[in-house]
C-alpha cells in the first residue's frame, strides 16, 4: 500500500515538474522551428523576466499587473536581441548564432547578478507553497496544483495561437519556408521577432510559476533550463506537442528514478533516457522525420 | 551547417603544384617559425625577469585550451558534428593520467598516451549515435555524455575520490635547472604544437578531406565512397584524443583534480572558443582557445561584472566577425601584403 | 607558410598583452605606507553569495581599519579577484596575486576544489595564506609545511561529532539522518555524523539514512519522502541555505515532524526568510557571537560594515564571518610594530593566545598549531532568532 502511495506521489511532483519543463521547452521549440537556432540565452531571459516581475511586486503593483509587466520585459529583451544582434550578424552560421546566445546568456545573467545581487530570495505569490490538499496519502500543494493548471491552461493558449490564428499560420509558414512567406507579403521579420518575444514570455512564466516554489535567485533556471532543453529534443525539436510530451516525461521519469532508485545520478538517468528514445527515434518522439536528398 | 568560405591568399605565384603541396612555404614562412619556436622556448626565462612568471601558468592552461580546441574543431568545423560534453573527454583524460600515474606507476609520458587513448575509445563511443543524430539531437546525446562524465566522477569514490578529489603526481623531465612550472610548461606547449601541427596536416590528408566531405553532405560523400561509420566515429576519436591530452595538461596543472574543473559550462566554452575563432581552419581554432583563456583573466578583477563584460565581448567578437575572428586576421594580411597600394 | 605565420602572430600579441605590468620592489607586498593583500572567490556564479559576501565583508572592515588611521601607518590595499568556483581560474589568480601584485597574504579563499589546488603553490611560495574557508582536514599531516598558514574556522568532521553527541545526550536523538549535499563540505559533515553516531552507539545511536542532493538541484521533493520512510527522529542538515529551507517546508507539507539540527552556515538569517514558520526550533552550532543574539560587539561590527557597503546588509552572515577570518591577521600585523617583516610577523602571529576580537573569539596560535579556535556552542532558532543554549565546547587540534 506504502509502495503505491509513495508512486503517487512521485507521480504527482514529476507532472509540477515537467509542466514546468514543458514550458521551458516550448519556447526552445518556438525558437528552433522559425529560425534553427538553439537558444543558450532561454534560462537568462526568463530570469530576467521573473526579476523584473519580483522588482514590480516590491513596488507594491498588483501582482496580475507586475506578473505581466515581467513577461513583457522578457519577450521585449527576446525580441530586442533579435532586431539589435541576430538580424544585423546575419552573416554568421548557425553555430555562429548559438554563440551569440551564449553571449547573451552571460550578459544577461550578469547584469541580473549587478542589478539585484546574488541572494537567495523569496518570491510572493497568491497560492502557497504551504497548504496542502489531501487525497488519501498523497499531498499536493496548492501552489503544485496552481502550477500544473496555468501550465496547461497556457500551453493550450500557445497551441490555438499557433494552429489557430492568421498570426500562427504566419509563423508556421516563416517556419517552413521563409522566402517563400516573404512572397506571399508575410513581414517575415516582424514574425521573427514576435515568435522570440513569444518564447521570451513563455520562459518568463516558466520562470514566475518557479520561483515561489525554490526561491529566486539568478541561477534558478539553469537546471530547468537543461532539462526543458533535453525535453524539446527528446519530443522532437520541431513539434509542439512532442515538447509537451517530452517535458511532462522528464518530469515524471526524474522523480521516480530519484524516489526508487538513485538521487545521485538522476540527471544522468533523465539524459541516458534521452539519448535512448533519439536512438530509437532520430528526430525525437513526435518529430517529423526527413528524407534528406543529396 | 553553415558554410565556410574557403579565402584563397598568394603570397606569391607558385609555379609547381609542389609548392602548394609545403605547409611551411619558402624563407619567410620558415623564419617565422623559427621565430615563432625560438620565443616559445625563451618564455619561460624572459618571463620571471620581469616579474612575469606567473604568466607560465597561464600559457599552460592556453596550451591546453589550444589543444581542445584544434581537437573540437576538427569534429565541429571539418566534419560538422557537434559536441557539447568534450568537458567530459577533458575530465577523462586529465582523470586516467593521474590515476594511471598513480595507480600503476606508469612513467607520465606513458600515462598521457594512455590517457590519450582511453580517452579516444569513449570518443569512438560516443561517436556511435553520431551516425544516426544530426543538430540539436546530437548537442543533447554529447551534452548528456559530458554531465554523465561529472555524475560518475562525483560518485565512484573509489576509482576518482569523488569530492575530496585526486591528487595527481608532479612529472618530471629530469632537467635540474628547470623549475616545475617550467618543466610543465615546455611539455604543454610541446604538446600543443606539435598536436596544431598535425592538426595542420591531418586538415591537408586525405582523412581531412573525408571529413570536409561528410559536413558538406554525408550522402553524397558516402556515394563516393567515404566510410560513414568509420570516418565519423574517427572524427570523435580524434577530437577526443586532443580532449585526453588537453586532459593531463589541466590535471598536471592542478595537481589536484576535481570534477568541478569539468562541467557543462566549460564545454560551452569550449564550444564558444572554436566559434569566435573561425570555425574549419586549425589558425582559427588556436586564435579562439587563446583569446578565450585570456579575456575572463584579464577580467578578472571586475568581479562582479566579469560576465556582464564577458558576454557582451562575445556578442561583440561574433557581430564584428561573423565568420570568426582568423576572416579578420585573413584581411589584415592582405592589406599589408597590398600595401602602399 | 601561412598558417604558421597565423600562429606565430597570434602568440605575439598573447604576449604583447601580458607585458604592460611589470615587477614591484622586494619585501612582498609591505611599503612604509602600506600593506597589499590579495584574495581571489566567487564573485560570479552561483557560489557568489559566499564571494560577495566574505570578500565584500573584509574589504568594507579593512576601509575601516585603514579610515582609523590603518596600522603601524600603513594603510590596506586588497586585492579582490573572481575565480566563478572554478579550480583553473583560481589557481591564475593566486599565482597573479602572489607573482604579479606581489601581496603579503592571500586572505580566505572559497571552495574546498579550489584551496586543494592552490595549496602547494602557496606552501611553495612561502605566501602567507589567512583562513582558507574549506576543509580543515586539508591542513591535517602537514605540520611541516603549514607555517604560513593562519586558520579561524571550524571543520565540518569536528562539528559533525558535537552536534551527534549534543542531539543524543540532550534531545534524545536515537534514529539520525543527515541530509546533505553532495560535495566535499557536505560529505565532511556527514563524516562526523557518522563518527558522532559511532561513539554514542552505546545510548541507542543510529544512523537510518543519508540523503543528499547535488548543487545544481532545486527540488528536493524525493529527498523529504525518503527521510519521512526512514522513520528518523533526528534529521541533521549540511545543505546550503536554498535547499536547506527547501527541504525544511518540503517535510512540513508532507507532514514529518523530526528534531532538525543544522550546522553553522545555516545560522544565516536569511533562512527564517527563506523557510518562514518553517525554521522554528532548529538547534545549530556557531564558533562566534551570533548576530542579533545580544553581543554588542559583533553587531557594531555588522553596523560598520554596512555603513561602508550597504549592500553587505543583506550578505550579513557572510560579511561578519570575513571579518572573523582577518581580524587575528591584523592583530598579528599590530603586534608585530612598525618594522613588518614575514619571520617578525610569524612570531607575533604566535604570541596570539586566547585573543577576543571583534567578531572572533578565543583565538590561539602557537609554534606547533595554525588552528585558531577548537570550539563551538549551542543556539536555537525561536520565532524569527537565535538564542543561545550552551557555552563553549572544546575539541581537540588537529594542525
Amino acid at each position: 500500500m506504502a509502495a503505491v502511495t509513495h508512486l503517487a506521489q512521485y507521480l504527482v511532483s514529476g507532472l509540477a515538474a515537467g509542466s514546468l519543463y514543458a514550458l521551458v521547452a516550448l519556447g526552445v521549440v518556438l525558437l528552433y522551428r522559425s529560425s534553427r537556432v538553439l537558444n543558450f540565452a532561454h534560462g537568462d531571459i526568463a530570469t530576467l523576466g521573473t526579476f523584473v516581475a519580483f522588482t514590480l511586486i516590491a513596488r507594491k503593483l498588483p501582482f496580475s499587473l507586475a506578473v505581466i509587466g515581467g513577461l513583457a520585459a522578457a519577450a521585449l529583451v527576446g525580441a530586442l536581441f533579435f532586431f539589435l544582434v541576430l538580424r544585423p550578424a546575419k552573416e554568421a552560421s548557425l553555430l555562429g548564432k548559438i554563440v551569440l546566445t551564449i553571449g547573451l546568456a552571460l550578459l544577461l545573467g550578469g547584469t541580473v547578478q549587478v542589478v539585484w545581487g546574488t541572494e537567495t530570495l523569496v518570491f510572493p505569490f497568491p497560492l502557497s507553497e504551504l497548504r496542502v490538499y489531501r487525497l488519501g496519502q498523497v499531498v499536493i500543494s496548492e501552489m503544485n496544483l496552481g502550477t500544473i493548471v496555468i501550465g496547461i491552461v497556457l500551453m493550450t493558449l500557445l497551441y490555438v495561437l499557433v494552429q489557430g490564428t492568421k498570426v500562427g499560420l504566419a509563423m508556421r509558414a516563416v517556419a517552413q519556408r521563409v522566402d517563400a512567406a516573404q512572397a506571399l507579403g508575410i513581414p517575415a521579420r516582424r514574425i521573427y521577432a514576435l515568435t522570440w518575444g513569444l518564447a521570451g514570455a513563455l520562459g518568463g512564466a516558466a520562470g514566475v510559476l518557479l520561483a515561489p516554489v525554490v526561491y529566486l535567485d539568478p541561477f534558478m533556471m539553469l537546471d530547468p533550463f537543461l532539462k526543458g532543453f533535453a525535453a524539446a529534443v527528446m519530443g522532437g525539436m520541431d513539434s509542439l506537442p512532442g515538447a509537451v510530451l517530452g517535458g511532462f516525461l522528464l518530469g515524471i521519469a526524474e522523480n521516480v528514478f530519484a524516489g526508487y532508485v538513485s538521487f545521485k545520478f538522476k540527471t544522468t538517468m533523465a539524459f541516458a533516457v534521452i539519448i535512448l528514445v533519439l536512438l530509437l527515434r532520430p528526430e525525437g518522439m513526435l518529430g517529423r522525420v526527413y528524407h534528406r536528398r543529396v | 551547417m553553415g558554410r565556410i568560405p574557403q579565402i584563397v591568399v598568394s603570397s606569391n605565384l607558385l609555379e609547381r603544384y609542389q609548392d602548394d603541396l609545403y605547409l611551411v612555404k619558402g624563407a619567410p614562412g620558415w623564419a617565422a617559425v623559427v621565430f615563432l619556436l625560438v620565443g616559445l622556448a625563451s618564455l619561460p626565462f624572459l618571463l620571471p625577469r620581469f616579474g612575469l612568471g606567473y604568466l607560465l601558468f597561464i600559457a599552460i592552461l592556453m596550451a591546453a585550451n589550444v589543444i581542445v580546441a584544434v581537437g573540437l574543431n576538427m569534429l565541429v568545423g571539418f566534419t560538422g558534428l557537434i559536441s557539447l560534453g568534450h568537458a567530459g573527454f577533458v575530465a577523462i583524460g586529465a582523470y586516467a593520467s593521474g590515476l594511471l600515474a598513480a595507480k600503476l606507476g606508469l612513467p607520465w609520458y606513458v600515462a598521457w598516451i594512455g590517457a590519450a587513448a582511453i580517452t579516444a575509445g569513449f570518443g569512438f563511443v560516443v561517436g556511435l549515435p553520431a551516425l544516426r543524430l544530426t543538430g540539436p539531437y546530437l548537442a543533447i546525446a554529447t551534452l548528456g555524455f559530458g554531465i554523465a562524465v561529472y555524475q560518475v566522477l562525483v560518485n565512484w569514490t573509489a576509482l576518482s575520490g569523488g569530492r575530496t578529489g585526486l591528487p595527481v603526481q608532479q612529472l618530471s623531465l629530469g632537467i635540474a635547472g628547470l623549475t616545475p612550472t617550467q618543466q610543465l610548461y615546455y611539455v604543454a606547449v610541446g604538446a600543443a604544437v606539435l598536436l596544431s601541427w598535425i592538426g595542420y596536416n591531418l586538415a591537408r590528408s586525405h582523412i581531412g578531406r573525408a571529413f570536409a566531405a561528410l559536413r558538406d553532405s554525408d550522402i553524397a560523400a558516402e556515394v563516393t565512397g567515404v566510410n560513414l561509420l568509420w570516418h565519423k566515429t574517427l572524427a570523435f576519436g580524434i577530437s577526443a584524443a586532443y580532449a585526453g591530452v588537453a586532459g593531463a595538461i589541466v590535471a598536471q596543472a592542478l595537481r589536484h583534480l576535481e570534477p568541478q574543473s569539468f562541467t557543462f559550462l566549460e564545454s560551452i566554452t569550449y564550444f564558444a572558443m572554436i566559434v569566435i575563432g573561425g570555425l574549419g581552419t586549425v589558425s582559427g581554432a588556436i586564435i579562439g582557445a587563446v583569446i578565450l583563456t585570456l579575456l575572463p583573466h584579464y577580467l578578472s578583477g571586475l568581479k562582479q561584472w566579469l560576465p556582464v563584460v564577458y558576454g557582451a565581448s562575445i556578442i561583440l567578437m561574433m557581430m564584428v566577425e561573423p565568420l570568426g575572428l582568423y576572416g579578420r586576421w585573413i584581411r589584415i594580411k592582405l592589406y599589408f601584403k597590398a600595401w602602399p597600394l | 607558410m601561412r598558417s604558421l605565420v597565423r600562429f606565430a602572430v597570434a602568440l605575439a600579441v598573447v604576449a604583447a598583452l601580458g607585458i604592460p605590468a611589470i615587477g614591484q620592489p622586494a619585501e612582498r607586498g609591505v611599503t612604509p605606507t602600506e600593506i597589499v593583500l590579495g584574495t581571489s572567490m566567487p564573485m560570479s556564479g552561483p557560489a557568489s553569495p559566499w564571494g560577495m559576501g566574505v570578500g565584500g565583508g573584509m574589504d568594507a572592515w579593512l576601509r575601516h581599519v585603514n579610515d582609523q588611521g590603518g596600522i603601524h601607518g600603513r594603510k590596506f590595499r586588497l586585492l579582490i579577484r573572481d575565480d566563478a568556483y572554478l579550480p583553473p581560474r583560481a589557481v591564475a589568480n593566486v599565482r597573479e596575486l602572489v607573482e604579479r601584485d606581489g601581496v603579503l597574504a592571500i586572505v580566505s579563499q572559497i571552495g574546498t576544489a579550489n584551496c586543494y589546488a592552490v595549496r602547494d603553490f602557496m606552501v611553495e611560495s612561502k605566501t602567507f595564506w589567512i583562513t582558507p574557508a574549506c576543509g580543515a582536514d586539508m591542513w591535517a599531516g602537514m605540520r611541516e609545511r603549514n607555517r604560513y598558514v593562519f586558520i579561524t574556522y571550524p571543520g565540518y568532521v569536528d562539528e559533525g561529532i558535537y552536534l551527534t553527541k549534543y542531539g543524543v545526550e540532550n534531545l534524545k536523538a536515537k534514529n539520525i539522518a543527515v541530509f546533505y549535499q553532495n560535495d566535499l563540505y557536505g560529505q565532511q559533515g556527514l563524516l562526523g555524523v557518522k563518527r558522532g553516531v559511532f561513539a554514542a552507539r552505546a545510548k541507542g545511536a543510529k544512523l537510518v539514512a543519508q540523503v543528499s542532493y547535488e548543487v545544481v538541484d532545486v527540488e528536493v521533493t524525493a529527498q523529504a519522502l525518503k527521510l519521512k520512510e526512514s522513520g528518523a527522529d533526528t534529521v541533521i542538515l549540511y545543505g546550503a541555505p536554498r535547499q536547506s529551507a527547501l527541504l525544511v517546508r518540503e517535510i512540513a507539507k508532507v507532514g514529518y515532524r523530526p528534531t532538525l539540527m543544522a550546522t553553522f552556515t545555516l545560522l544565516d538569517p536569511m533562512m527564517f526568510a527563506l523557510a518562514g514558520e518553517a525554521w522554528n526550533d532548529i538547534y545549530l552550532t556557531s564558533y562566534m557571537p551570533v548576530l542579533g543574539t545580544g553581543d554588542a560587539r559583533v553587531d557594531a561590527v555588522l553596523a560598520t560594515l554596512v555603513r561602508y557597503n550597504p549592500a553587505l546588509a543583506r550578505l550579513s552572515f557572510n560579511a561578519a564571518a570575513g571579518v572573523s577570518f582577518i581580524e587575528p591577521f591584523l592583530e598579528g600585523i599590530r603586534r608585530a610594530g612598525p618594522t613588518l617583516t614575514k619571520e617578525r610577523l610569524v612570531e607575533a602571529m604566535e604570541t596570539i593566545k586566547n585573543w577576543d576580537g571583534e567578531a572572533i573569539r578565543g583565538v590561539t596560535f602557537t609554534k606547533e598549531s595554525r588552528q585558531g579556535i577548537n570550539r563551538l556552542f549551542m543556539v536555537r532558532s525561536e520565532r524569527g532568532q537565535y538564542t543561545k543554549l550552551t557555552g563553549w565546547y572544546t575539541y581537540a587540534r588537529k594542525f
